[in-house]
């Protein structure tokens, strides 16, 4: 299984999801990795429902999406990966799937988190997560929209004294 | 880079383009045409004449209109029966635009009129419906 793309966006598969970063970035799969969604059969269905028509997707609990990237059967799979949250991707990357990019894009502001960006906020354990995705080496990158800048997550927490 | 007129009735056409740069991001070389009550082919013309004025038009202009056969449509046939360069599509969407804005800049080898196409084709493949029975049986996308 080839790595297209990996974003984290706590809304999956949506709208510019959908019609900007998919196209924008060659993959011929979109495999969303979370335990929630992939039990929550109501919400798998209504995400599932909308990939763009052509490309297959696959909502399926993080250690499954591990299994089946180290699974020969699935050579032919080019995959642009989703994820809720930094701990799911710090998972699969200790898991031993070799990201070395992993796109910011969207977390919507709950209450106890902190806003760092129009579209994400994060919480002490997303923070955490996220530095350890970067002291294993993956490069952490903040962009929502495809033609935004690129903003370096690590560098965004340090001077928000996140970190 | 390709440039791109939406003429539209009423303000349809700069808060289409508006919402679209919520998907898309910033755009360029775009311009919105408005007929308001009270201008008519004329006018519209006129403001075309004065958009392609603006925009950089050498690697040609598609025109997006909401309305096959209205004025804003009319006008921008007007306009497209000078050049080669332009092309005009009616119906457009916000699919058909966020399609037309990626493309923009890649447009190389592709004529005006397999552009208009794309636009179409784009536009039809935003299309979609929902029903809950509908729905697939969701064993078909396990791994």
């Amino acid at each position: 299984m080839e790595i297209s793309y990996v974003r984290i966006d706590d809304r999956l598969i949506h709208g510019q999801v959908a019609t900007v970063w998919v196209k924008t970035y060659d993959c011929n799969r979109i495999m969303c990795c979370s335990d929630e969604v992939a039990q929550d059969e109501l919400r798998k269905q209504l995400v599932l429902q909308v990939a763009p028509p052509g490309l297959k997707a696959y909502i399926v609990p993080v250690a499954k999406a591990i299994e089946a990237f180290k699974n020969p059967k699935y050579d032919s799979f080019k995959t642009f990966f989703l994820f809720t949250n930094p701990t799911d991707v710090l998972r699969m990357v200790e898991g031993g799937v070799p990201f070395d990019l992993v796109n910011l894009g969207g977390m919507r502001y709950v209450e106890g988190k902190t806003q760092i960006s129009p579209a994400v906020s994060v919480n002490e354990q997303d923070v955490d997560s996220l530095k350890k995705l970067s002291d294993l080496g993956v490069k952490l990158e903040m962009r929502q929209l495809v033609k935004d800048p690129k903003v370096d997550v690590i560098e965004k927490l340090q001077t928000m004294k996140l970190l | 880079m390709l440039a791109i007129i939406i003429g539209t009735h009423g303000y349809f056409a700069r808060e289409l383009l508006s919402t679209a740069e919520m998907i898309f991001g910033s755009s360029s070389n775009v311009k919105s045409i408005h007929l308001i009550p009270g201008k008519g082919v004329e006018d519209l013309v006129k403001e075309y004449e004065a958009a392609l004025e603006e925009l950089d038009t050498k690697d040609g202009v598609i025109f997006l209109n909401d309305l096959f056969g209205g004025s804003p449509y009319n006008a921008a046939c007007r306009i497209a029966m000078q050049s080669d360069g332009y092309g005009v599509v009616a119906g457009v969407n916000l699919p058909m635009l966020i399609e037309m804005l990626s493309i923009q800049s890649n447009t190389e080898g592709i004529s005006i009129v397999e552009l208009t196409e794309k636009a179409i084709e784009a536009g039809k493949m935003g299309l979609n419906n929902f029903h809950r029975t509908l729905l697939k049986d969701s064993g078909e996308d396990e791994l």
